[in-house]
């Protein structure tokens, strides 16, 4: 059936797509490295000036305002960084709860609203982030909570608890009930068979789902915008009001360091999810 | 007894996941509709009264003193919708034949190549649309290539244009679209292909009567998951287009943030809200009858 011409125009076809998708990620990987930074485009010579300069180590011939300013605008980025890392930690930490909490009610339970609550624990995910973001804008607004890291934190575990909800389920549908059954029937009480028999097996699909949780966390651009006060960006946040600014060449490098971060945990979680369960 | 302690445990898993979605997740959403139907404040804010020409506004009963109908909201709308379809139907021609290709590849190829597209999905999405903005501009890489080879001689004014604001979606939305469909495209059933063939079909009537059955649950679910966020999509839009590939996310962010007027913005959020929700109940609708 398969033609050895058609196989050959699928092959070339396919590896358009993934030169398709790549291109543009080593496009920012090697203008960080390129001097020029009036046209980054054209390529002048390799340096790595704007890595030195985003963390303030370069001496620059600067007058002393520009070097102020400058200087300034790194610190932000790295509160940035640490503002985004802060909110990630505990977004993780509770959705990872609630989202594991809810997947192990729903397959072990039968009660009149499970049904409902697979539905209804969708939702989060699959509205729209502008809507999420306003309508939570408006809710803190209106009751007068102070626009913080804690209410970016509130919005994130809105949507992620969905996601870790989802990966935690389908790694309860691959377990087999007979174990808990056994503990159980060996006289363990309910919260020993979860302890000891129910969470070591849901373990790699709870740290699949923190670590997803974790990287979208970080990543969030949309509800945080719309729920951050003004002293508290994030690293997307903080990027993306750069960029309407003007670019520049210092993106490239900070864009590259985040690429480079995202492939090491891209790797990590699929190590984790190739590890055998014992 | 027994009982009353399983129903103590479901309560203790599910009061958590009650509370705060009940709480941020529902309320703030049922705010956007009351919002939607009050009277924008003078400087801001909101008048507790009942007002349903923020609607008017859009749909054509407005005052006409205080609210101008302006056709143009619909046709930001009716955009908003068409690039999203755009999307999902490029989105559907890129990914459908690589499905099948990365499908028939052996097992640790195939495992690479599955690796190769989610990678893009762990970083940063506006790292993603800025190397866009790198490649489009005037003096971007795509015309200095293009004007080197000679095949222009003036750049491109792709950037800050809808087919810029569409590449970007499609460039963004391709995880979402590609994971569902090769999920059906790996369990499609090569047995009823080659019987197909076997029996005298030619490849288009197996193609039609085969394999796109088998795979149109895929296809409409990569379709719903494309759609959605495409819909509202504001980063995109604000990166990529120019006045020109103004969408409604665009126009809600812009109620929101810099006109203040609120009611407004949340009677265009709950039009956004709509159209994600009809979608979603024709999804769930139709998976529920059992037909894709």
């Amino acid at each position: 059936m398969k033609s050895p011409l058609g196989w050959a125009a699928l092959t070339a076809f396919s590896l358009l797509f993934f030169a398709f998708i790549y291109a543009p990620l080593f496009v920012i990987i090697g203008y960080s490295f390129n001097s020029n930074p009036v046209n980054m485009m054209i390529w002048e010579e390799f340096t790595l000036d704007w890595y030195t300069g985003i963390f303030g180590l370069t001496e620059r011939a600067m007058d002393a305002n520009s070097r102020a300013a400058y200087i300034e605008s790194t610190d932000q980025m790295l509160a940035a960084l640490r503002n985004s890392l802060f909110v990630a930690v505990f977004t993780t930490t509770i959705s990872t709860v609630m989202g594991t909490a809810t997947a192990i009610a729903l397959a072990r339970y039968r009660f009149r609203a499970r049904k409902l609550y697979d539905g209804f624990l969708l939702l989060p995910m699959m509205m729209p982030d502008i809507v999420l973001g306003i309508g939570l804008l408006i809710f803190f607004v209106t009751l007068g909570m102070q626009l913080s890291l804690m209410t970016i934190i509130i919005g994130h575990c809105t949507f992620l608890t969905s996601y870790v909800f989802i990966i935690v389920q389908a790694r309860m549908a691959g377990l087999n009930p007979a174990l808990e059954e056994a503990s159980a029937d060996l006289g363990a009480s309910e919260w020993v068979t979860l302890r000891k028999v129910l969470l070591p097996q849901l373990a790699p699909g709870i740290m699949g789902g923190a670590l997803l949780a974790f990287v979208i966390s970080m990543d969030d651009l949309v509800i945080t915008y719309f729920v951050s006060g003004t002293g508290d960006t994030t690293l997307p946040v903080f990027i993306f009001g750069m960029i309407r600014r003007g670019v520049k060449p210092e993106i490239n490098a900070i864009a590259t360091l985040l690429i480079l971060a995202s492939v090491a945990i891209a790797a990590l979680g699929l190590w984790l999810r190739s590890r055998k369960t014992d | 007894m027994a009982l009353r302690r399983q129903s103590a445990i479901l309560a203790v898993l599910l009061a958590p996941v009650t509370m705060f979605l009940g709480v941020f997740f529902l309320l703030p959403l049922l705010i956007i509709a009351l919002f939607s139907f009050l009277t924008p404040g003078l400087y801001g804010g909101v008048e507790w009264a009942f007002y349903h020409w923020n609607y008017g506004r859009i749909f054509g009963w407005a005052d006409g003193i205080m609210e101008v109908y302006e056709p143009v909201y619909l046709q930001i709308l009716g955009r908003s919708l068409g690039y999203a379809a755009l999307t999902v139907m490029l989105c559907l021609i890129l990914c459908y034949p690589v499905a099948f290709w990365v499908s028939r590849l052996p097992a640790r190829w195939r495992l690479v190549f599955l690796f190769l597209i989610t990678l893009p999905f762990f970083s940063s999405l506006i790292v993603r649309l800025y190397a866009w903005l790198l490649i489009l501009k005037p003096s971007g890489i795509l015309n200095t290539v293009l004007m080197a080879t000679g095949l222009i001689s003036e750049p491109l004014e792709i950037l800050y244009s809808p087919a810029a604001v569409v590449l970007g979606m499609v460039y963004v939305m391709i995880p979402f679209m590609f994971l569902p469909l090769f999920a059906s495209v790996d369990n499609l059933d090569r047995a009823q292909v080659e019987a197909s063939m076997d029996l005298g079909g030619n490849r288009l009537q197996t193609f039609v009567k085969v394999i796109l059955p088998q795979t149109l649950p895929g296809i409409m679910g990569g379709a719903v998951i494309v759609f959605i966020p495409s819909v509202g999509n504001f980063i995109v839009p604000d990166i990529l287009g120019g006045a020109k590939g103004l969408m409604i996310g665009n126009l809600v962010e812009q109620q929101f943030l810099s006109a203040r007027n609120w009611p407004f913005g949340a009677a265009l959020s709950m039009i956004i809200m709509s159209v994600v929700l009809f979608v979603l109940l024709i999804a769930v609708t139709r998976a529920r009858r059992g037909q894709p």
